[in-house]
């Protein structure tokens, strides 16, 4: 295969990879960053990440916990370059507010809200165990912590989540 | 209590739940949180993506056989001559102008020039245009890409605007002092160059340079260096 005809097989790799698991990256970025202008930002720059490094990707099954995993990198560096401060969520940006209340189910916005405010520790393996269906193997190995700590930090994310869920549920009742 | 058991009970996972009726609320609760969490997804904007030589690429692989000392020592040799020559061919990536600049680097981003009704997110366009570089208002017509791109050494503004016959891309050029307006071509594109106080706007568009007139003005009304 010459350079050329290489060089193209490496492009629709990518593309193609990029095809399935960009609403993921995006998705997880936003979570993250709780803002969905930095998240387009993070994606873009793992994408750059995940062009040049592309070679290093032997298997494409294991794509979408290399792709998170550069996400999550570049949301570090995102935030370590601008030194942002985690946001008051009664000082909240438009396009902060765009995350939590882009729809007019308010209830759903009510529940946004509510993982919104999550602390980064119970967000974070929430959104993944929810949203990736990853196990807590998986989230213990891509945060860089103990089996036993994921487990407690998801139990505590789910109750507080819990009371607003039921909350919402029951004013749907009562209406 | 065995793990399993003692994972049920502290996840709340709904796969691992010990009871119907706690699988039942786990699941619920869990299919809110995932419907909460499903965001929309803007459309994806590639980043400009730098050609890669495959030949030279190093599987991990390859890599990892590669730890034996003796190797250690070749593999280094080979990744400075790699690092030299990758730092050379970039210092020798030149134009011949200015504008030869801007073509090449319009080729590298045709995604940007999609004919689309959605604006760019605000936040993003304050981030790649401060205020330092131009005020832009509703007058600046529809912006539907924006994005830092370095031009010769410096990182600039990059914005496609939606014109009447097309997308028309701008890019601010606050240090690239021009004596006169220079128009240029590149493929199926027609684009000036104008001198904008201390720096200058290309404007680049399908349709003759003369069709941007309102759009050419809006922007030198914008830029923030033009006094």
């Amino acid at each position: 295969m010459n350079t050329s005809s290489d060089q193209l097989a490496r492009r629709q790799r990518f593309d193609r990879l990029v095809a399935v698991y960009y609403p993921d990256m995006y998705r997880y970025g936003a979570w993250l960053s709780r803002d969905r202008s930095i998240a387009e930002d993070v994606v873009q720059e793992a994408l750059l990440r995940a062009w040049k490094s592309l070679d290093a990707l032997r298997d494409d099954a294991a794509a979408k916990h290399w792709l998170l995993t550069i996400v999550r990198r570049e949301n570090a560096r995102y935030f370590e370059r601008k030194r942002l401060d985690m946001v008051d969520v009664d000082d909240l940006s438009p396009a902060q507010e765009a995350l939590i209340a882009e729809t007019e189910d308010e209830q759903l916005n009510e529940v946004r809200e509510a993982i919104y405010r999550l602390e980064d520790d119970y967000r974070e393996p929430l959104v993944l165990q929810v949203l990736m269906g990853y196990s807590t193997t998986e989230i213990a190995e891509l945060m860089g912590l103990k089996q036993g700590a994921v487990l407690t930090r998801l139990h505590r994310a789910r109750h507080k989540l819990k009371e607003v869920v039921e909350d919402d549920a029951a004013v749907a009742a009562g209406k | 209590m065995d793990g399993k058991k003692f994972r049920d009970k502290v996840t709340g996972d709904s796969s691992t739940a010990d009871s119907p009726a706690d699988l039942d609320e786990t699941s619920a609760l869990d299919a809110t949180l995932k419907r909460a969490m499903m965001l929309d997804v803007p459309e994806l904007r590639m980043p400009e993506l730098p050609e890669i030589e495959t030949s030279k690429v190093v599987s991990l692989a390859e890599r990892r056989r590669a730890r034996a000392p003796v190797w250690l020592a070749t593999a280094a040799a080979i990744m400075m001559a790699a690092v030299f020559g990758v730092y050379t061919y970039n210092a020798s990536t030149s134009y011949d102008s200015l504008t030869d600049e801007i073509i090449a680097h319009m080729d590298h981003e045709p995604y940007a020039l999609r004919v689309t009704d959605v604006p760019v997110n605000s936040a993003r366009l304050e981030r790649v245009v401060p205020a330092s570089v131009a005020n832009l208002s509703p007058k600046n017509g529809l912006i539907t890409y924006a994005q830092s791109c370095e031009i010769n050494g410096n990182t600039v503004p990059h914005l496609v605007v939606q014109g009447e016959r097309g997308p028309v891309t701008i890019i601010l050029l606050p240090d690239e002092k021009i004596d006169a307006a220079t128009p240029f071509q590149g493929n199926n594109v027609n684009g000036v160059l104008i001198p904008v106080g201390d720096g200058s706007i290309a404007i680049i568009g399908e349709e003759s340079a003369e069709s941007m007139d309102r759009i050419r003005e809006s922007f030198v009304d914008a830029a923030s260096w033009r006094t």
